[in-house]
């Protein structure tokens, strides 16, 4: 058994969901290493230690990346713009209501839901 | 040291095919054992690759199925996984397999059919495809697999420069090449002109960034080091290297790095005794130009950014100084997934035999396959060298 205690209080995805739909987003830090991420696991992805926190992540941040996709899945209607967002330490993908280009500032406003699945959209500030 | 020989390799041509998944996998599975000349029941597992097949036609548990169609009944016989690093996997145990002692002489392989001929049209084939991405934390979101590989190009064409240019001279060579190999799915040529103008279908990417969907099979016949010795015309490999990276994309340190193609390259030259230096040609995993461009960086052929002016200055083209995709790679050969990675094999062992017809290359000793699945998550690589 290593020194650290598993978290009492791990996040899981559905938990994230409901939190996402009443428009706050959690994430998680490691307590090991610092790690953190937007889509949160059961275990830190970087050291695998189980001492994980929840965290509430910032709404604005940073365009990393981004497409517009034309030609879409079954159930979604094309086009629109998906980014990877980088929020604080972590990174997350959403959905961009508007246009934007990497490096600009966004902020995480609503959400998109397919299957009962949400997604964060985030729109330029 | 050989961890194992390819002593016999087979392929249907990729495109279109009427023909059920049991069908296309015996074409091919017989186009190795005649290649080797083996007989079915001389095989003693099947290692097997079918990536989409139940959500495509509703047909599971086909590694007994596709080993009683070609006369293997009774044999280890399943099938891996691995999106469309499927039959590289299956390959890469295989070669364990033959290694560990287990088996002496081994068939693996993959089969695939992804065109309407599944029933299913392009929107419908395009969720089945987002599968292999986060199902809570990607596929809401309306990411599509042109949509991934967008993303990582983008980020490396905001750090490097980048440009659609680059990325539409890569589909330009790889049709030309794809003219000559009679099993590929294009045999046409094409310009940098009608890939810029063909519609977007995930910026940057237009229609002709992308590979088709392919109907296909293929498959090798894989022997024990000492086993080989008993067949004409094996051909070696010499390192297996598989490494994954961290899912959704979102999480990954650096976008354009591809790093589980690094670990897998630096995994598979260790074992090979090898550099990038000495790598002669590479068979690379171009779902989309962009693809082909990280990956010439990560498998260490060209400097981190120096992959697209690479494509474009023609040093990956057919008389450069490092061939990429002499097949056509997936864009112009195709790429029914299950059988993308035997496929690049095939063309190996073809390249290394000096049997690859009007596309061969000049005495090539060692080459590289790389064999990309799911967001840039699993990656095989695989160096072989030619017989002294």
């Amino acid at each position: 058994m290593s020194g650290s205690e598993p978290s009492a209080d791990r996040l899981d995805y559905v938990e994230w969901a409901d939190r996402l739909r009443d428009g706050e987003l959690l994430g998680q830090e490691c307590a090991e290493c610092g790690h953190t991420t937007a889509a949160p696991k059961a275990a830190c992805a970087q050291c695998g230690s189980r001492t994980i926190a929840t965290v509430t992540l910032p709404t604005t941040g940073t365009v990393h990346s981004e497409t517009t996709i034309a030609v879409a899945p079954e159930g979604f209607e094309g086009e629109y713009q998906v980014a990877v967002v980088r929020l604080g330490d972590a990174k997350i993908l959403g959905r961009i209501d508007d246009t934007v280009d990497i490096g600009d500032r966004v902020s995480f406003t609503d959400v998109v839901t397919a299957d009962d699945h949400p997604a964060p959209v985030f729109t330029p500030v | 040291m050989a961890r194992a020989s390819i002593v016999g390799a087979g392929m249907t041509k990729f495109g279109v095919h009427e023909r059920p998944l049991p069908d296309l996998f015996a074409d091919a599975a017989f186009d190795a054992f005649d290649d080797s000349g083996i007989e079915p029941p001389e095989i003693e597992a099947l290692y097997f690759g079918n990536a989409m097949g139940g959500m495509t036609e509703n047909d599971t548990h086909l590694a007994p199925t596709l080993a009683s169609h070609i006369g293997c009944t009774g044999v280890p016989a399943q099938r891996f996984e691995d999106a469309c690093a499927t039959s590289a996997n299956a390959f890469k145990h295989a070669v364990e397999a033959v290694e560990s002692g287990r088996h002496d002489v081994v068939l693996a392989g993959g089969v695939e059919r992804c065109t309407p001929e599944t029933g299913l049209g392009t929107g419908a084939m395009t969720k089945v495809f987002v599968s292999a991405a986060h199902r809570q934390y990607e596929q809401p979101a309306g990411l599509t697999f042109p949509g991934v590989f967008a993303l990582l190009t983008k980020r490396h064409m905001h750090e490097y420069g980048t440009t659609e240019e680059h990325l539409a001279e890569v589909a330009v060579k790889n049709h030309y090449n794809g003219t000559l190999n009679p099993r590929a799915h294009f045999g046409r040529e094409t310009t940098v002109e009608k890939v810029l103008d063909s519609p977007i279908v995930a910026d940057p990417f237009h229609l002709m960034d992308c590979c088709p969907f392919s109907d296909g099979a293929s498959a090798v016949v894989v022997a024990s080091e000492e086993a080989a010795e008993s067949f004409e015309n094996p051909v070696d490999v010499a390192g297996v290297g598989h490494a994954t990276d961290v899912v959704p994309l979102a999480d990954k340190d650096a976008l354009p790095a591809t790093q589980a193609a690094r670990d897998a390259a630096s995994q598979a030259y260790d074992q090979a005794g090898t550099t990038a230096d000495a790598i002669d040609f590479a068979e690379i995993h171009d779902c989309f130009t962009g693809a082909e461009v990280m990956a010439t960086e990560a498998l260490g052929l060209f400097e981190d950014g120096a992959g697209g002016p690479a494509a474009a200055a023609g040093r990956t083209a057919l008389d450069g100084d490092v061939p990429v995709n002499p097949s056509g790679g997936l864009k112009a050969k195709g790429h029914p997934l299950g059988a993308t990675g035997t496929a690049q094999l095939v063309e190996l062992t073809e390249q290394l035999r000096g049997e690859a017809g009007e596309r061969q290359l000049d005495d090539p000793e060692r080459a590289v396959a790389h064999n990309l699945g799911g967001d840039a998550a699993t990656t095989v690589v695989t160096v072989m060298e030619a017989r002294q």
